[in-house]
Formats: structure tokens, C-alpha cells, sequence
């Protein structure tokens, strides 16, 4: 028992008010996404099949009904040495990285002209910046599968892929700080004389840098997360080995490459939160 | 030799800041413009290099009519035109004699600057201004690291690399404590002697343009009200600029003292 808390004061006890009703809106729209909720999932025979009631009479931990299950109690642990799996996570760094420079080289650019400080005239500041959303309109998945199906199988349209990827994210968010820059330094050196191009060289690109080099360490993380995915359509790295063994049904393998992938993306995460910390 | 001849700038919203102005600024004069808040002291500088276009009249930095909409026109005249800000306007990430060098950039390559280097004369000139104003032992330190005196200190030596006939300085000691406020004004004052360049400089203080200006021009509501030597204005003069009494606040020594 805790006695009634008290301010020391004492104040004659007033009319307290009683706590209203929720919002009409609130109310209704909370009923409403339950509603949605349970007539989405319920056991339809149309749609994606998915069903509540599925879920729960198939969901089982026993491992000699559930294969993956199995797998995760006994993993084969070798798989990690082995060399195709070796030469998966190499090849998930190489694409990461090609694929993150060069989309930082060409993001620089179309960051700087995605906004009226950078672009020389306003033309070209509309042209990119629909350019740069169209770019980031397509999903990476959709760009790798698009490559895949143009040149074929292996690790370029992988790089591809996440070339466009990085270069919508480097892009995007560098541009945000663009405009938030101080302008000053910008009118100073108009003052002086510069050119446009020499005015975002000396008093843009430093005030953005730090930014930018931050987004494309960022944008780093990104790709190899990415390229997880982009194996199950042709496009190269790590996810070709997820996408085998998980066709195959060796969970007892895929569980031992998900676990040494979860440790590098962990770690790379570490270094890049800790290097961009120092940039700000 | 800076000459306007009725001069007039209407800010697009309506708001007429300098009306029919008409003035010659001679070589190697130290120029004080003076007037309320308002009144159009920055629009007076600014449309000297075009950063604010006249939308009337003429101006000229010698026989050269500044043209804004004439971009190489309007870069060529600004490389001959040093610009000193309030706010110091450094970019603060970067070394004082990167800042500096700035004021090199119209006579730089594209190339150069693109590499970010500059030609070994352009940096012995950016390290000779920086001795001008005494502080060329702060050249490899990072702008943000100076004092407020010492950053404007920097944009007085990046005005100076540029080789300029004219310096326009906007408040150059609203930001600074009156010692600071003195070192500033005389820098200005020896540049203005020694190199023989046309100094245009807005004062919010009536005792510092007094005691360092060879002429002041006041603006009232965009209107020039006043042009005569330093030595001839007295208060009276002053309050007819600001068409008021003068307050403690006029004064950098008295203000200070408040
Ligand atoms: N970019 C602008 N757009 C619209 N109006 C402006 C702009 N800049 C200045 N003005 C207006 O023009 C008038 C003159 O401004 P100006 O900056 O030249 O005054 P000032 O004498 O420098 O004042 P202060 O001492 O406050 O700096 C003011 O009424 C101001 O509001
Ligand atoms: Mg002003």
C-alpha cells in the first residue's frame, strides 16, 4: 500500500474534470485496423494465403516436423570454411564497395545539383531532381532482376543493382543538406569573383563533406545488406549461396552462413557508426 | 573611383531601399556610410559589386558600369573588389590560408581549383595579407578554431589577395568588443593609406566613423541626406542623418559603458 502522493501544499481540492472520451477518429480508426486486420488474414481461400488460423495449427517447434528448426539445433559449422562460401562474403564486400564508390562519385554531383545553391540555373535543378527521384522511385530488387534478365547471371548486374541503389540514397540524402548549408561563405565567394564551379568547390563541397562521406558509409552498410537479397534473382554475392542452400533445404548450412553474415554486417555496422561519429 | 548616378533599388515585395542616389567616391578615399537601421547602407555596398542589381540608374567602379546580368562582366569587376562581411562569411572547416586563397579564385584555373591548389604566387600574396593584418602565424588552423576578431581579421586579408582598387566592408565590427572593434577599424584604416584602395564601410557607431572616416555619406529611407567630411560632421549633422537625438547607443565607447 503507498499512501496518496502529495505536494505539501494545501489548496482546497478543486472541481476536477473526468478524462474524455477518445477522439471520434481515434476510436473508429483503432476499431477499424482491427477489423482490417483479422478480415485480411482470416482463413480466405483467395488472396495470399495467408491465414491466421494456418499460422497457429501448422506453427511447430518439433524438429522432426520443422526442417528449420532441425537445422538451427545441429548446424554444420564447417560450412563456414568452406570456399564457395568464402568466396560468396568476398564477393558481397567487392560488390558493396565498387558499387558505393561509384555511386558516391556519381551521387556527389547529382546531389549538388538537386538543389538551387548547386545547380548553375534553374533548369537543370528541375531536370535532376526528377531524374533523381525516377532514379529512387525503382526498388533495388527490381534493378537487379532487370540486369539479370539484360546481361545474365553473376556478379555485374549485382554491382549494377546497387550502383543505382547507392546513388538514390548518396543522392537523396546529401541533397537534403545542400540546402541547409550556411550561405555565407557562398556569398563571399561570389563576391570575390569565382565562378559557379569554383564557388561549390571552396564553399559548398567542404561544408557537405562530412555529410556525404557519412552517407556513403552508410550507403556501404546498405549494399552488403543488399546483396544478401539480390542472390535470389541471379545477381551475385552471399545471396546466391543463401538462395542454394535454402532451395535445397539445407538449413542445417544456411543457418551457419546467415549467422556469419548477421557477425559481418554487425561488425561493419560498429566501425562505420564509430567512424561517422568522429566526421560529425 | 566609384560613381552612382541616380541610383535606385526597389526590392521585389515593393520595399524602395535607395532612391535617386548620385555620389562620386574618389581614389583611396575611407568612405563611412551612416543611417538608421533601414536605410539602405548595405544596399549602397552591395550594389557596388551587384550583389543587389540596381533596378534604376547607373554605377560605376571607374569607367566600368556594373552590369550583374553580365556574368563574365560582373566577375571581372568583382575580382577588382574586395568584400568584407559582418558575419565574416569563412568557411569554418577549412584553414585560414584556404579562406585566404579564396579571394585568388577569379584568377585561378578551373582545373586548379578543382584539385584544390593553388599557384605557389597565389599563396606567398595570401601569406603576405595575412602579415598585413598580423595574423599569418594562424594560416594552417582551422577557421572555426579563431576568435570572432580574428576570423574577421581573416576576411580582411582574403579581401586583400584579391588585389582590389575598392574594399566594401558591412558593419566589419558589429559582431566584435570595442578593443577588437579598433584593431579592425585601424587594419582598414592602413590598407586605405598605404595601398591607396577606395574604402566604402557601413558604421553603426558615429565615434568610430568619426574618428577613422575621411567622408561620411547618410542615407535616410534610401535617400542621401548627408555628404561631407569626416571632420565637419558633429552631432548636429548626425541627428539630422537619423532625424532623431543621439542615444548612448550611437556610441561604441558609450554603449560599451552602459
Ligand atoms: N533581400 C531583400 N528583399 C526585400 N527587402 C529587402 C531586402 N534587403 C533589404 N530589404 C529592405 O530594404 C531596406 C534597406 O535595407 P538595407 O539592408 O540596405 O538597410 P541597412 O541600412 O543596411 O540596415 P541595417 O543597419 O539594419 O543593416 C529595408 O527596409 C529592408 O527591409
Ligand atoms: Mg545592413
Amino acid at each position: 500500500m503507498s499512501a496518496t502522493p502529495s505536494l505539501g501544499t494545501d489548496a482546497p481540492r478543486g472541481v476536477r474534470p473526468s478524462k474524455p472520451p477518445p477522439p471520434p477518429f481515434a476510436l473508429w480508426g483503432g476499431i477499424g485496423f482491427v477489423l482490417l486486420t483479422i478480415g485480411f488474414s482470416w482463413d480466405w481461400t483467395y488472396g495470399i494465403g495467408f491465414s491466421i488460423p494456418d499460422l497457429i495449427s501448422n506453427f511447430t517447434l518439433d524438429p522432426a516436423r520443422n526442417p528449420i528448426v532441425a537445422g538451427v539445433i545441429d548446424p554444420v559449422w564447417e560450412t563456414m570454411t568452406r570456399p564457395a562460401v568464402i568466396e560468396g562474403f568476398i564477393e558481397t564486400f567487392q560488390l558493396a564497395a565498387i558499387a558505393t564508390i561509384l555511386g558516391g562519385i556519381v551521387g556527389l554531383p547529382l546531389a549538388l545539383l538537386n538543389s538551387l545553391t548547386g545547380a548553375p540555373n534553374k533548369t537543370v535543378y528541375i531536370l535532376v531532381k526528377n531524374f533523381n527521384s525516377f532514379i529512387r522511385a525503382i526498388p533495388d530488387l527490381i534493378y537487379a532482376v532487370f540486369f539479370v534478365a539484360a546481361i545474365g547471371r553473376g556478379a555485374l548486374p549485382g554491382v549494377l543493382a546497387l550502383f543505382f541503389l547507392s546513388v538514390a540514397v548518396i543522392a537523396k540524402l546529401t541533397a537534403d543538406i545542400v540546402d541547409g548549408i550556411d550561405q555565407g561563405p557562398i556569398e563571399s565567394a561570389r563576391a570575390s569573383g569565382a565562378s559557379h564551379v569554383q564557388m561549390v568547390k571552396t564553399a559548398v563541397i567542404p561544408q557537405i563533406l562530412p555529410g556525404y562521406t557519412s552517407f556513403a558509409l552508410y550507403t556501404f552498410e546498405i549494399n552488403l545488406r543488399g546483396s544478401a537479397v539480390l542472390g535470389f534473382v541471379g545477381a551475385g554475392g552471399i545471396g546466391t549461396i543463401f538462395s542454394n542452400y535454402y532451395q535445397r533445404g539445407w538449413y542445417d548450412r544456411l543457418v551457419v552462413v546467415v549467422i556469419g553474415f548477421f557477425i559481418v554486417v554487425f561488425i561493419v555496422d560498429r566501425i562505420s557508426i564509430a567512424v561517422r561519429k568522429r566526421l560529425l | 573611383m566609384i560613381t552612382f548616378e541616380n541610383a535606385s533599388v526597389t526590392y521585389p515585395g515593393g520595399v524602395q531601399a535607395l532612391k535617386d542616389v548620385s555620389v562620386q567616391l574618389n581614389d583611396g578615399e575611407f568612405v563611412v556610410i551612416v543611417g538608421l537601421s533601414g536605410a539602405g547602407k548595405s544596399t549602397l555596398i552591395r550594389a557596388v559589386n551587384g550583389l543587389v542589381p540596381l533596378t534604376s540608374g547607373t554605377c560605376y567602379v571607374d569607367t566600368n558600369e556594373v552590369r550583374p546580368k553580365d556574368k563574365k562582366a560582373i566577375r571581372d569587376l568583382r575580382a577588382e573588389v574586395g568584400m568584407i562581411f559582418q558575419t565574416h562569411n569563412l568557411v569554418k572547416r577549412t584553414t585560414v590560408l584556404n579562406n585566404v586563397l579564396m579571394g585568388r579564385l577569379h584568377r585561378t584555373a578551373t582545373w586548379r581549383t578543382l584539385l584544390g591548389t593553388y599557384t605557389k604566387d597565389d599563396v606567398e600574396l595570401a601569406m603576405q595579407a595575412l602579415e598585413r593584418v598580423e595574423i599569418v602565424e594562424k594560416a594552417y588552423v582551422r577557421a572555426s578554431n579563431l576568435s570572432g576578431g580574428q576570423q574577421q581579421r581573416v576576411g580582411i586579408a582574403r579581401a586583400l589577395a584579391q588585389e582590389p582598387k575598392v574594399v566594401l566592408a558591412d558593419e566589419p565590427t558589429a559582431s566584435l568588443d570595442p578593443p577588437t572593434s579598433h584593431i579592425v577599424m585601424r587594419d582598414l584604416k592602413n590598407i586605405c593609406r598605404e595601398l591607396n584602395i577606395t574604402m566604402l564601410v557601413n558604421l553603426h557607431f558615429l565615434d568610430l566613423a568619426r574618428m577613422y572616416g575621411d567622408r561620411i555619406v547618410g542615407l535616410r529611407g534610401g535617400e542621401l541626406v548627408y555628404d561631407g567630411p569626416a571632420a565637419d560632421a558633429d552631432e548636429k549633422v548626425f541627428e539630422d542623418i537619423y532625424g532623431r537625438s543621439l542615444t548612448a547607443q550611437d556610441m561604441l565607447e558609450a554603449s560599451d559603458a552602459a
